[in-house]
């Protein structure tokens, strides 16, 4: 299964309950779809470089999960429906090249 | 016969126009702040594989003040590195992280 970062956009109004209710929301559908979440960063309140319907703030979270690539488009599907998400992005993560010199090691 | 052992100096950039009447006597109009001695590729240098979106801080420096991607000849960095640079300034001004342009100000 392949690694995916997802980072989100949510808007700034919402209160502590319910942003952590979306959170598990988002985290919900990944494992839904198969996927394995592992890590969900937040990056807190930050200054959008231009407004997104009107807001000029919004909460920033990377979440970082393992999932089936035919779930990619499901959990896209999802967050577009959400209403408090104004911006997200899906991008599959860089598998670092194997260290090459593991072979050299082993004689 | 010997051969000239004597190193060549690096030719300038062509550049376009016709060519100036007081040549080397005027400095010649440079854009983008670039400096005359070429200086190796940043991202190889720190052996980045690939480039960050999420360093808004670290992107900020690739634009120019109204927000556009800064070409080649003014960042320095080599063809890879740059196209990588393109995509990560795209997408972290998908996320509100860069603007895509200068914030208009209305009077």
């Amino acid at each position: 299964m392949p690694s995916y970062e997802l980072v989100l956009v949510v808007q700034p109004t919402m209160e502590e309950e319910p942003l952590n209710a979306l959170v598990d929301k988002i985290t919900q559908t990944i494992s839904d779809l198969k996927g394995q979440v592992h890590q969900v960063d937040a990056w807190g309140k930050r200054r959008l470089a231009y407004s997104i319907m009107r807001y000029r703030e919004g909460f920033y979270f990377l979440i970082q999960a393992e999932m089936p690539a035919s779930a990619v488009r499901g959990l896209e599907r999802s967050l577009k429906l959400m209403e408090d998400v104004l911006r997200y992005l899906v991008v599959r993560q860089v598998v670092e090249p194997a260290p090459a010199k593991a072979e050299t090691a082993v004689q | 016969m010997v051969k000239e052992t004597e190193q060549r100096e690096p030719s300038a950039r062509p550049r376009r126009g016709p060519p100036s009447s007081q040549d080397g006597q005027r400095e010649p109009r440079r854009r983008f702040g670039h400096r005359p001695t070429r200086k190796g590729c940043a991202f190889c240098a720190g052996k980045v594989v690939s480039i960050d979106y999420k360093k808004a801080d670290m992107l900020h420096n690739y634009v120019s003040e109204r927000g556009k991607i800064l070409p080649r000849r003014a960042t320095g960095v080599c063809a890879r590195h740059q196209r990588e640079l393109a995509l990560a300034i795209k997408r972290a001004r998908h996320l509100a992280l860069l603007p895509y342009t200068a914030e208009s100000r209305r009077g």
